[in-house]
């Protein structure tokens, strides 16, 4: 088969014929360094402008070789995701493999095209190095291996979530997601690399990195068990929670970020209620402290306390002027964004450690604050925010101009209003979206079509609200009309409500930023409808205080002044939740928190003073 | 071993002569020793002493998640790493279910192929000075430079390629990448009658390898030897067509084999090898511009992967011979054992000690040599 | 040259009825060049005989060892092909971890004899009737036999080595301003979590 026969036995003068080469130029390289290929695996460059500090690369290292180093005066944002470290590289441990590179969420490692690095063995140090955008020695070899579509390692697509269609939905109040299924829910959360930017800034700082990594090995109950120990509204924070998280997600530096909070929902609904209970119980303390705390207010800071108090063995008892329990999660936000029972399963939950809750008992009627602090060693107010603000234009006094939040609370309540057949909605947040949507809603199933106006000050792109809830909206027949700043209301002669009045804004805030919108009156629309809804902020009623300790708690510009740990002036009384810290479920859990072990620890100062 | 720790020589015979030959010679590529006893020219008997280059690879891998362990593999075979990269990546994608990209089928042939003809031509360079012919061998180490060149341009590597992944490959080809292939592959084919003028009808080496470390084909069979050593005795086996993997099977080659079993065999075999290689290289150019597509199967995040429990047996026609990779999953993210079979585990260690019992002592580097033995694939 | 050429369908079809003859096996196919046996530590020797004698069964291409500590066992898998049939047969045994005894196969396949050398250097499992237990590659350890899951090699390293101590001037400069090293490499080693 060979070409040469194995018999062949060749010739000695076969290997003369290479004296031929003396006849050929000889090959000369340059002594010049010479620059690798553009592929090449060299030093490591890291643009310190795209890096947060993740340390993914430190993960993915099989070599040990890559140690993160905090920079003072780096940028530091919890909020974004942003870390003030970088990577520091191992040069005696690096095997050039890449693999950093090819994993770093925000792309911004690369190797550069540079082959040499050596040293004497006093400067052995040089071995260990910082990478920045120079290069290893500083010199323009140009970068190398970086980051290729095809060979991302991190998976930029989340798991897409499934969602009733925008027809299935519009004419009732069925939750929109499904939630996801075990093989969604492990894929979502196997995209995860444990960075812990979530964990920073949640402002309860939620153990999302563990629970995240437990639902991918299929540890649900340990995901339900990492959850509670930072957050009982657990239902209500798995849909319709503002995920900072999501928003600091190093994944979502380029990709989409991992639904976190879209996990938290599958583990919560993965367990069985009853057994969720007995998680939520554990550390819950053996014998009672004999402390009694009274807690105005039901909802996510005024409940989460509870829990917290509870859980200490501190007898709690929540006073709960409405119907039920659950405040703005239950009388603000609509069902089909979170379903009431779901509610339900957080507060039996709340219940079951002991805490007691008295619904409609209206403190400052029905029992005053100074029967409360005589009857208890702690009381904590967390009211919430629920009287809606007014825009006090021209006419909007009129009995056709409702507050969104009183509309809200009549739809969960089921009590009847008159349904608008044409409503105009001013505000752009997400009780706006709520209510627009609500209605919308109800209009569909009595009218049998939609005609709901949203206008705000602020360009759609600015929009507060959340953009899946615009996106939503809009997929439901809802119109939207930016840059509309209200003037009035529109009165026929016969004293009915006929639109609105709004010029074309032209700038929100003055050049100090302050909040002083300026309009141009030539840029006038009248949107026709019978009536308006105000949604434009809410603010809390404190006239439970009564006028003696109005007068003698400390304020500041209007509102209760507390120190870091939310106790007021007063020694026994404590404010939490939205009406001192706002605005919304996951904050004020994280107050509620806050404010019980502050609570807590008064109590065990008063241990040694004031016997039981 | 430490020299410190080398047993005692016997006091022998005035005649004979215990020898520690190694551990760092060019009779084989990397640390490896022979210890042999001479008697006059001589070998009376021979033992193989190995564990120079052990890093304990089967155990680190158990330690690594199942992506980070691309950067170890090819270490286990320096002069042709890429069959380990590939083989290694058979296994995770057969115990995942992942099915390979054709065209990162295709790249892969194409790496296997080049790393190939790199080995064979160490191997030409490395025979030919264990005879004291030096030029061969510096033609053989420029030559394979030459490939090395082409590793660095597609996968950023010259030696330790780290190309090849779980579920495909890296990176897709450089721009004009097919081309400068070909040029490289019209290059060595124009060289292959340098190499033939110095080597394989050069006279003397004819005659140095001719007879040196011959063994029967029911020799080879018994003592486990695979590969080219084995299709010198005979026998056309070959894993990439008779176990075909990846795109082999729609490939146009033939199998070479020699009779005779000796040095001079082994080396006629390679030489007709490199051709093959260069004749599949050339379909592979050929073809690659036609088959479009991704270069890696998705794969979920590295750092949470866990493989399905199971247990697979991955082959490969490495230029050494049959290498396999053992690995057993217990559905972590790691592999739970690995155990790589390198074809040098036979030739450097029983095959070796057959052949070179009863040789000269001259022939004995030639011996290692011939039979293409790779140290690390013993240690691991 | 090539002995035979066999088609996968009667080649799967004869292994199987051949292998009737070995009480208390199980076959499974992993693809059409893959059989899977599993069968009791007893019957391995006839087995290797049955195929070596009766199917072309002359490549032992390797035997590797599992440990399963759980289960108190050692797994031995003989990797056979036959250059006739061009089947790949993988043969699982259990053996007990302890005493970790077994035969040895070398008067069938002299191949065995590394494979046993290194099996027993590594997890330390003796094989009666090998040639050479004597080590090869360990030859300076004393330790526990290296791959049994209950050697921890990496808290061994940590153990025998020190971490390299660089003092670059970077980092001073750092920690100068009240930054510096946050997490070192070996500090998520274990469970990948600072």
């Amino acid at each position: 088969m060979s070409d040469i026969d194995y018999k062949d036995r060749g010739s000695l003068l076969n290997p003369l014929k290479s004296w031929a080469f003396f006849g050929r130029p000889p090959v000369t390289e340059p002594l010049e360094p010479r620059a690798a290929s553009a592929n090449y695996r060299g030093f490591h460059v890291n643009d310190w402008e795209k890096c947060v500090g993740c340390s993914t690369c430190q993960k993915v290292c099989d070599n040990a070789a890559i140690t993160m180093v905090r920079i003072p005066g780096l940028p530091v944002d919890p909020v974004k995701g942003v870390r003030d470290e970088r990577p520091a590289i191992d040069y005696g441990r690096c095997c050039w493999c890449g693999l950093c590179v090819d994993i770093c969420p925000t792309g911004s490692l690369a190797l550069s095209r540079e082959y040499v690095h050596t040293c004497t063995e006093e400067q052995i140090s040089s071995y260990f190095v910082l990478p920045d955008s120079s290069g290893m020695h500083g010199k323009p070899y140009g970068l190398g291996w970086a980051k290729t579509a095809d060979a991302d390692l991190v998976d930029l697509e989340r798991q897409a979530m499934r969602e009733l269609e925008p027809e299935q939905r519009i004419g009732n109040f069925a939750e929109i997601v499904a939630g996801y299924d075990d093989q969604q829910a492990l894929l979502e959360a196997s995209r995860c690399v444990q960075c812990g930017m979530c964990h920073d800034a949640c402002p309860t700082h939620m153990h999302a990195p563990e629970y995240i990594r437990a639902i991918w090995q299929g540890q649900i109950e340990e995901a339900v068990h990492l959850i509670y120990e930072t957050n009982p509204f657990a239902h209500v924070c798995g849909r319709v929670c503002t995920r900072r998280c999501e928003t600091a997600c190093s994944i979502g530096k380029r990709g989409e970020p991992i639904a976190i909070r879209w996990l938290k929902r599958y583990a919560m609904d993965a367990v069985p209620h009853e057994r969720i209970k007995q998680i939520a119980a554990a550390g819950k303390a053996t014998t009672a402290s004999g402390r009694r705390v009274a807690i105005v207010g039901a909802g996510p800071a005024g409940l989460t306390a509870a829990f917290d108090l509870a859980k200490k063995g501190h007898a709690v008892t929540v006073f709960e002027a409405l119907a039920q329990p659950g405040g703005m999660t239950r009388w603000g936000i609509p069902e089909y964004r979170l379903p009431y029972d779901r509610i339900d399963r957080d507060i039996d939950v709340i219940r079951s450690v002991g805490v007691d809750i008295r619904c409609n008992v209206r403190i400052g009627q029905d029992i005053s604050l100074e029967q409360l602090r005589d009857g208890h060693d702690a009381v904590l107010i967390a009211l919430g925010l629920q009287q809606g603000r007014q825009t006090r234009i021209p006419h909007s006094e009129h009995e056709k101009v409702f507050r969104a939040v009183d509309l809200l609370n009549k739809i969960t309540a089921g009590e009847p209003f008159e349904l608008p057949h044409c409503a105009v909605v001013i505000g752009g947040g997400n009780v706006a979206m709520d209510i627009a949507r609500s209605l919308a809603r109800m209009q569909k199933q009595q009218y049998g079509q939609v005609d709901v106006v949203v206008t705000a000050l602020e360009d759609q792109q600015h929009f507060m609200a959340d953009p899946d809830e615009i996106k939503e909206a809009l997929e439901e027949g809802i119109v939207i009309r930016d840059n509309c700043g209200p003037q009035g209301c529109e009165i026929s002669a016969g004293g009915k409500l006929i639109g609105l009045k709004t010029w074309k804004v032209l700038s929100i805030f003055d050049q100090h930023n302050r909040f002083a919108p300026s309009y141009d009156p030539a840029g006038e629309t009248i949107h026709a409808c019978d009536t308006v809804i105000e949604a434009i902020g809410q603010f809390s009623d404190t006239s439970l205080l009564g006028d003696a300790l109005t007068e003698s708690l400390e304020w500041n510009r209007g509102r209760l002044k507390i120190d870091a740990a939310g106790r007021t002036s007063e020694s026994w009384l404590w404010a939490a939740g939205d009406m001192v810290n706002g605005p919304d479920v996951v904050t004020a859990v994280a107050d509620g928190h806050r404010v019980a072990a502050s609570i807590h620890a008064a109590m065990a100062v008063m241990e040694k003073t004031k016997p039981v | 071993m430490r020299p410190e720790n080398y047993p005692s020589v016997s006091q022998p015979p005035s005649n004979e002569f215990e020898l520690f030959y190694g551990p760092n010679h060019p009779g084989i590529e990397g640390n490896y020793a022979l210890k042999v006893r001479v008697h006059g020219d001589e070998v009376t008997s021979a033992r193989a002493d190995g564990g120079y280059l052990h890093r304990g690879f089967e155990k680190l891998m158990e330690g690594r998640l199942w992506i980070q362990n691309i950067a170890l593999v090819p270490r286990i075979c320096v002069p042709d790493p890429v069959p380990m990269e590939v083989c290694y990546s058979l296994a995770v994608e057969e115990l995942g279910g992942i099915e390979v990209p054709l065209r990162a089928q295709w790249i892969r042939v194409m790496q296997l192929e080049l790393s190939r003809i790199a080995a064979h031509l160490f191997f030409f360079g490395g025979h030919a000075a264990t005879t004291g012919m030096y030029t061969p061998m510096f033609w053989g180490i420029t030559d394979r430079d030459l490939i090395l060149d082409l590793f660095e341009e597609l996968s950023g590597g010259r030696v330790y390629h780290i190309y090849n992944i779980p579920g495909g490959v890296r990176r897709d080809l450089p721009p004009g990448y097919l081309e400068r292939v070909s040029k490289t592959l019209d290059y060595l084919e124009s060289r292959l009658p340098d190499y033939d003028n110095l080597l394989f009808t050069n006279k003397v080496f004819v005659h140095r390898a001719t007879g040196i470390g011959a063994m029967t084909q029911e020799q080879a069979l018994d003592w486990g030897v695979t590969g080219p050593n084995l299709r010198a005795t005979g026998l056309a086996f070959d894993v990439r067509r008779d176990d075909p993997y990846l795109v082999y099977d729609q490939l146009d080659f033939d199998i070479p084999v020699e009779a005779a079993g000796d040095a001079w065999a082994r080396s006629l075999v390679r030489r007709s090898e490199l051709k093959e290689s260069l004749r599949i290289l050339r379909q592979v150019v050929a073809k690659l511009p036609h088959i479009d597509g991704a270069i890696r199967a998705p794969i979920p995040n590295p750092l949470a992967w866990n493989l399905p429990a199971g247990d697979v047996y991955t082959r490969v026609e490495s230029s050494k011979g049959e290498l396999a990779y053992y690995v057993v999953s217990n559905g972590g993210d790691k592999p739970y054992r690995v155990h790589v079979r390198g074809p040098s585990a036979m030739h450097a260690v029983q095959v070796l000690e057959h052949l070179a019992t009863g040789a000269r002592i001259e022939d004995v580097a030639q011996i290692m040599f011939s039979l293409d033995a790779c140290p690390p694939e013993v240690d691991r | 040259m090539k002995l035979t050429t066999a088609t996968p369908n009667n080649v799967s079809a004869s292994l199987e009825f051949l292998l009737q003859e070995i009480p208390g096996l199980r076959t499974k196919w992993a693809g059409p060049r893959r059989l899977r046996v599993d069968l009791s530590a007893e019957t391995l020797p006839a087995l290797l005989a049955l195929l070596k004698g009766r199917a072309g069964y002359v490549h032992l291409s390797a035997i590797s060892c599992v440990d399963w500590p759980e289960q108190s066992e050692f797994e031995l898998v003989y990797h056979l092909w036959s250059y006739e049939l061009n089947v790949l047969v993988k043969a699982h045994i259990r053996i007990p971890r302890d005493p970790g005894v077994y035969l040895s196969v070398y008067d069938l396949y002299h191949p065995a004899a590394f494979f046993e050398r290194d099996i027993h250097e590594m997890f330390g499992l003796y094989f009666e009737g090998s040639p050479d237990m004597g080590k090869f590659i360990l030859t300076e350890w004393d330790g526990p036999p290296p791959m049994r899951k209950e050697f921890d090699s990496e808290a061994w390293v940590m153990n025998q080595f020190e971490w390299q101590d660089y003092r670059p001037d970077w980092l001073a400069e750092i920690e100068a301003r009240g930054g510096g090293i946050t997490t070192r490499p070996q500090d998520i080693r274990k469970d990948g979590k600072p």
